[in-house]
């Protein structure tokens, strides 16, 4: 336990993981805005599904928007280069956060890891070798540096991927190989491959090798034996994934992530390699490695206060990621359907999910009734994503209520007829449609207004 | 996405299906030989070749027919004239509900739908442009006081007399006015429909070869499918059910009717109208042409998927719609101020089909509806 905590080991890993990823992050803000996405996703929508509990958080206006992308994009490269690394860290936790935050419709799990890895290296000191930072003040360097803070890393690629991997063990996945068989055959135009892809079969493999991709890669990755393999193994699973789906960053943040895995002597080697390769491109003799200098390398220690406090602090943490992935157990039914504890719990790739919903509003004052537009007020994104979520429903059918008030009417009853198709089942009603909307209130309790999951419900495509 | 770049995905797809395959030939079965599979190409050369551009061409050739008629009818304003005019304007709105589904594309940057049949008509609008006798016809402005529905106006809605209405061409103090606006307003319908049917063209901007490519043959949101139907399951939704039959039926006005916002309020065959674009989409989703001929269709490719059992379903609730539709009489603004309840089945009969092509289409077909990154939440 020591050596995996408090022993000293080369800062190399560590150092490596920080560049890498304030590179792919400061990369997937340039894309993100050159896709014109902020305009997409946080101008162009006049209402945004919030999270409970974070309603405070608004989209900052079209150049509050600018100025915070722009923020964040620095703050990428301030962690990539170990520039002012701390305050770098600090705010780029905070603004991508901040954006996450603002519409769940746009809630990927992707972004979410990347708001903890960004949290995680607020506490580490990533920045004590090969930075700026170290640069402009070289008594902050440091050659080796207290395990857990490369470990911790190691540990949160293994929980998403452990998770993620247990996600697959359902029926849908494994015996139907769901949603794969939908998802594949549109693929069937490639050429040499195309054919495969529509067969069922290819849906299976490929659905039984991701799971058990998925639940045993982190340890062929922590084992040394295993390690090339394995990531060989990340590389192809990361890459096929990137070409066959619609998942922007996220393979390729997986693919430099999980270098953290290999020997100090890899990164070592690694950055000895940038070293000179800098030297030459600045033509300057090479700053001599350290063991050079002095036969003993210079530690980092954390003080005893802040070594305490760490540890409460990443106590909690832990106990934290391993517990929320697992809340969903806490509510009756199929999660799959009510999502009730579906988001933040590393479940990727698992559904296919399509609905519609009509919004029927009725005035008691008059008994007039009408259907909404829900066009009228969403972006055919978010009209899609709240279709098939009983959380997003209830939120936006509040959001109606208050539209509605402002324009005098001030009791109206909205009910939903809300239809899903779950994995290639035929669709049918979600929502209890005989229930008032704007009587139920928000919150994290079991949703009672959601209609029970059908088991027996007919799937359109048989299983073969 | 360029052919390198979609070979280079099938190397690697194909490497990692080898990788796959190989680390499971104990497997007794071994992959199955790829024998029927469906070929999407096959289907968009259907939806291109034998049902767009033949579209196109019929709106096109009856548009033209149009103009010919108001050519004769503004040199020579006579009753006969008006009926001859009046043939040719029901004619093209016919031929528009075969061609108003494929709004992306050279639709989509012409904005053809919004030039060709935004409705109610604008009446002030227009009779202050007649009255000015300057305007200019393409601009948003004018969006309401062009197109289609403008010439419903004009040519229905003028008097309640086919004499009245010829004399307001003929004797009325702006009788030059009002035939350089028919004129005018005929000719802004020719050009946009020729700049739509010309940017299809093979010979013209040949976006069919753009429509037919095989890097567009995927299910993603920029592929032809994709866009094909995207563009017509929106149009469905928001202009046969919404904009021919819920907002005039008051779905959208707080159930206050609204029998002056149908389709051809003056000629008084709206209800006539949204039964061709019904049955068009039926005939779209079958992949028959526009003489009902069968051919390879949405309908086969889910055949294909083993979804037989959805489209057979969605066949049927769409011959429900018509035959919901077909119950409604003319004009429809009379039916409902009288029987409202009759188009509000009507209403619900088209809501039906929507939720199989939106949600249950689209889900097994992989149809995706935005350029986002996405992870299958």
């Amino acid at each position: 336990m020591r050596k995996l905590l408090t022993a000293q080991t080369s800062i190399a890993p560590l150092v490596v993981f920080r560049a890498l990823f304030g590179f792919i992050m400061a990369v997937s803000v340039l894309r993100f805005v050159l896709n014109g996405w902020i305009y997409e996703l946080y101008v162009r929508p006049t209402y945004f599904f919030t999270y409970y509990g974070f309603d405070w958080v608004v989209p900052p206006g079209e150049a509050g928007l600018y100025v915070l992308f722009g923020l964040m994009g620095l703050a990428a490269l301030g962690i990539m280069l170990g520039w002012h690394y701390r305050i770098a860290s600090v705010l780029f936790f905070l603004t991508f956060t901040y954006v996450e935050l603002i519409d769940k419709t746009n809630y990927l799990n992707h972004y979410y890891f990347v708001s903890i890895i960004s949290f995680l290296l607020i506490w580490v000191p990533a920045n004590r070798a090969f930075s700026l930072d170290v640069r402009r003040h070289p008594g902050l360097r440091a050659d080796t540096v207290p395990a857990w803070t490369v470990n911790i890393f190691k540990f949160q690629l293994g929980l998403v991927y452990v998770f993620a991997g247990l996600a697959k063990l359902n029926p849908d996945w494994l015996l139907d190989a769901m949603p794969l068989r939908l998802w594949l055959p549109a693929h069937a135009h490639l050429p040499l491959v195309g054919g495969l892809l529509a067969e069922p079969l290819t849906a299976y493999l490929f659905s039984w090798a991701g799971a058990v991709y998925d639940l045993t890669i982190v340890f062929f990755l922590l084992w040394r034996r295993t390690r090339l393999p394995a990531y060989l193994a990340v590389l192809a699973f990361h890459l096929t994934t990137a070409l066959l789906f619609q998942i922007g960053m996220f393979p390729y943040i997986m693919i430099l992530s999980t270098l953290i895995f290999f020997p100090a002597s890899f990164h070592e080697a690694l950055l000895d390699r940038l070293r000179v390769l800098w030297s030459r491109i600045a033509r300057r003799p090479a700053a001599v490695p350290r063991a050079a200098v002095s036969a003993l390398p210079v530690p980092f220690r954390f003080s005893r206060r802040a070594s305490a406090a760490l540890a409460v602090l990443l106590t909690l943490h832990v106990v934290v990621q391993v517990l929320v992935p697992l809340r969903s157990v806490l509510y009756p039914g199929h999660l799959f359907w009510t999502e009730e504890g579906y988001r933040f719990s590393w479940r990727v790739m698992l559904m296919e999910k399509a609905g519609y919903a009509t919004f029927r509003v009725r005035d008691p004052a008059t008994g007039r009734q009408w259907e909404v537009a829900n066009w009228e007020y969403l972006t055919p994104n978010q009209e899609k994503m709240m279709a098939t979520q009983p959380d997003m429903i209830l939120q936006f059918a509040h959001f109606l209520e208050d539209t509605y008030r402002q324009q005098g009417l001030e009791d109206v009853e909205i009910t939903v007829e809300a239809y899903v198709t779950l994995n290639g089942r035929r669709s049918r009603l979600m929502i209890d449609p005989s229930v008032d909307l704007t009587a139920v209130e928000r919150g994290l309790r079991h949703k009672t207004w959601v209609l029970p999951f059908a088991e027996e419900q007919d799937r359109w495509i048989s299983r073969r | 996405m360029t052919k390198t770049y979609s070979l280079v995905r099938s190397l690697v797809v194909g490497g990692m299906l080898a990788l796959v395959v190989a680390s499971c030939d104990s497997d007794p079965s071994g992959p199955e030989p790829p024998g029927e599979t469906f070929d999407r190409s096959e289907m968009l050369a259907r939806y291109g070749q034998d049902l767009i551009l033949p579209a196109y061409a019929a709106l096109q050739q009856s548009v033209a027919a149009l103009q010919a008629s108001a050519s004769a009818f503004t040199a020579e304003p006579t009753v006969a004239g008006l009926e001859a005019l009046r043939a040719q304007l029901k004619a093209a709105r016919l031929a528009w509900q075969d061609a108003n589904l494929f709004q992306f594309g050279p639709a989509e940057s012409v904005t053809l739908r919004a030039a060709l049949n935004t409705y109610p008509a604008d009446v002030d609008r227009i009779e202050a442009n007649v009255a000015s006798g300057t305007y200019t016809l393409g601009t948003l402005d004018n969006r309401a006081a062009v197109g289609f529905p403008a010439l419903d106006y004009l040519l229905h809605g003028l008097a309640a007399t086919d004499e009245e209405v010829v004399a307001a061409y003929r004797d009325a103090p702006d009788a030059a006015n009002r035939r350089a606006y028919l004129q005018d307003n005929v000719d802004f319908i020719l050009n946009a429909t020729e700049a739509t049917a010309g940017e299809w063209a093979a010979d013209g901007g040949n976006y069919i070869g753009t429509f037919l490519s095989p890097e567009n043959a995927g299910t993603d949101v920029g592929s032809s499918l994709g866009m094909l139907i995207n563009a017509f399951v929106l149009h469905y939704e928001r202009f046969i059910r919404d904009g021919k039959i819920g907002i005039p039926a008051g779905v959208r006005s707080a159930g206050v009717p609204r029998p002056t916002a149908t389709e051809a309020y003056y000629a008084g065959y709206s209800a006539e109208l949204a039964l061709a674009n019904v049955r068009a989409v039926r005939r779209l989703f079958l992949g028959n042409d526009r003489a009902d001929a069968a051919g390879t269709g949405l309908d086969d490719n889910l055949r294909a998927l083993g979804a037989g059992d959805l489209a057979d379903w969605i066949e049927a609730e769409m011959d429900e719609a018509i035959a919901a539709l077909a119950a409604l009489n003319d004009p429809l603004s009379v039916q409902i101020e009288t029987d409202n309840d009759a188009v509000l089945a009507a209403f619900t009969a088209l809501q039906d089909v929507i939720v199989l092509l939106k949600a249950d289409m689209t889900s097994i077909l992989g149809i995706t509806i935005t350029f986002q990154d996405n992870d299958g939440d």
